[in-house]
């Protein structure tokens, strides 16, 4: 299994001028990481929704690299979105599934299908080619470059430990967050 | 009927770069005319509430999107609605087919609730909207991209007869 924290530092460490959207369980980890224009909470928004939000984003800066890391609710509540993103392939789109089988942020209940759903077979399923599942550190490490470098849209599907996290509450409003990712990606 | 082409050529007024949507019957004609349209881009999606991230994304990445969409999936879309375009703060025009209007004439033999819901929510989720009856009414979406602009907020225009 792997240590998410450790996964986002060794993204963070990484990471250059990548956009990421983040979702619920994710969200306050990776701010304490990194303060950049380039980051959006998707939080305070709709649940599901991060990765058709960074499929647009993806699309209309095609020379940038989007990431989106979505939990496991997050994803099973738009799977439509996987055809989506098929569909309309985004060569630099990295969507990242955080599997632990577990709604983090409302106390650890376990999502619909948990002990069955194979998210990879899902994804291949809705035609997305490039789909990688990542049991241990070991293989992390291995594709850690590959998560900033493949061609999307790509889905790294991370098996990770069960946590507990807070009702994650961005400094900004969401609103605000939204226009400063624009003027970063728009100005100049 | 709405002329599909008339309505073509106001997207194309208004710089519109990308359609992101669902067709429906009322919509088709439109669908068919920029399925091949050398500038603006048809992206669809699965359901009409990922219309709403998906074009909230593009505009945040400097694209002029519009969503066009039936007024079935508009209730679908709620969350996604609020959740990104509405509380983002999204300058986005929205064309959404009116199914069911007739049947709200008087003398119908049913009620549509697609059309009997529609108004009612559009004024409950804070969505200035306009009604296109015929091709006079294409000036519409000119203006309704400009509310969208002086609010910052999404509009709608709606599309009652079918477009041909």
């Amino acid at each position: 299994m792997l240590d998410k924290y450790t996964c986002l530092k060794k993204l963070a460490a990484k990471r250059t001028d990548e956009v990421f959207v983040t979702t619920m369980s994710v969200a306050m980890p990776w701010a304490e990481l990194s303060d950049s224009p380039l980051d959006f909470a998707h939080v305070e928004s709709a649940m599901g929704h991060a990765a058709d939000f960074a499929l647009g984003l993806a699309i209309a800066q095609p020379k940038r690299r989007v990431f989106v890391i979505n939990g496991d609710g997050s994803t099973l509540m738009c799977l439509g979105t996987l055809v989506t993103l098929a569909q309309r392939p985004a060569p630099n789109l990295t969507m990242v599934i955080t599997e632990n089988g577990t709604y983090e942020v409302t106390g650890n209940q376990p999502v619909p299908g948990a002990d069955r759903i194979d998210y990879e077979q899902i994804c291949r399923g809705a035609g997305i080619q490039n789909v990688y599942t990542i049991n241990d550190a070991a293989e992390f490490d291995a594709q850690l470059d590959r998560h900033f470098t493949g061609e999307g849209p790509q889905v790294f599907i991370w098996k990770i430990e069960k946590a507990s996290e807070p009702v994650p509450k961005p400094k900004l409003p969401i609103r605000e967050r939204a226009h400063r990712l624009r003027e970063a990606l728009t100005s100049g | 009927m709405l002329n599909a082409n008339k309505i073509v050529t106001a997207l194309e007024d208004q710089g519109v770069t990308h359609i992101v949507g669902v067709p429906d019957n009322g919509s088709r004609a439109l669908f068919e005319r920029l399925w091949d349209h050398p500038q603006i881009e048809v992206i669809l999606t699965s359901r009409e509430g990922e219309a709403f991230g998906l074009a909230s994304g593009l505009y945040l990445g400097g694209a002029t999107p519009l969503v066009l969409i039936q007024n079935t999936g508009f209730f679908e879309a709620g969350d996604g609605f609020r959740g990104t375009a509405y509380n983002m703060g999204i300058p986005l025009v929205m064309l959404v087919g009116y199914r069911g209007y007739k049947t709200m004439e008087p003398g119908a033999p049913r009620v549509d609730t697609a059309a009997t819901f529609f108004e009612p929510t559009l004024k409950a989720w804070n969505i200035p909207y306009t009604a296109m009856h015929s091709d006079e009414d294409i000036t519409q979406i000119a203006a309704a991209f400009a509310k969208a602009q002086e609010t910052s907020l999404p509009t709608a225009v709606l599309i009652v007869p079918e477009t041909v």
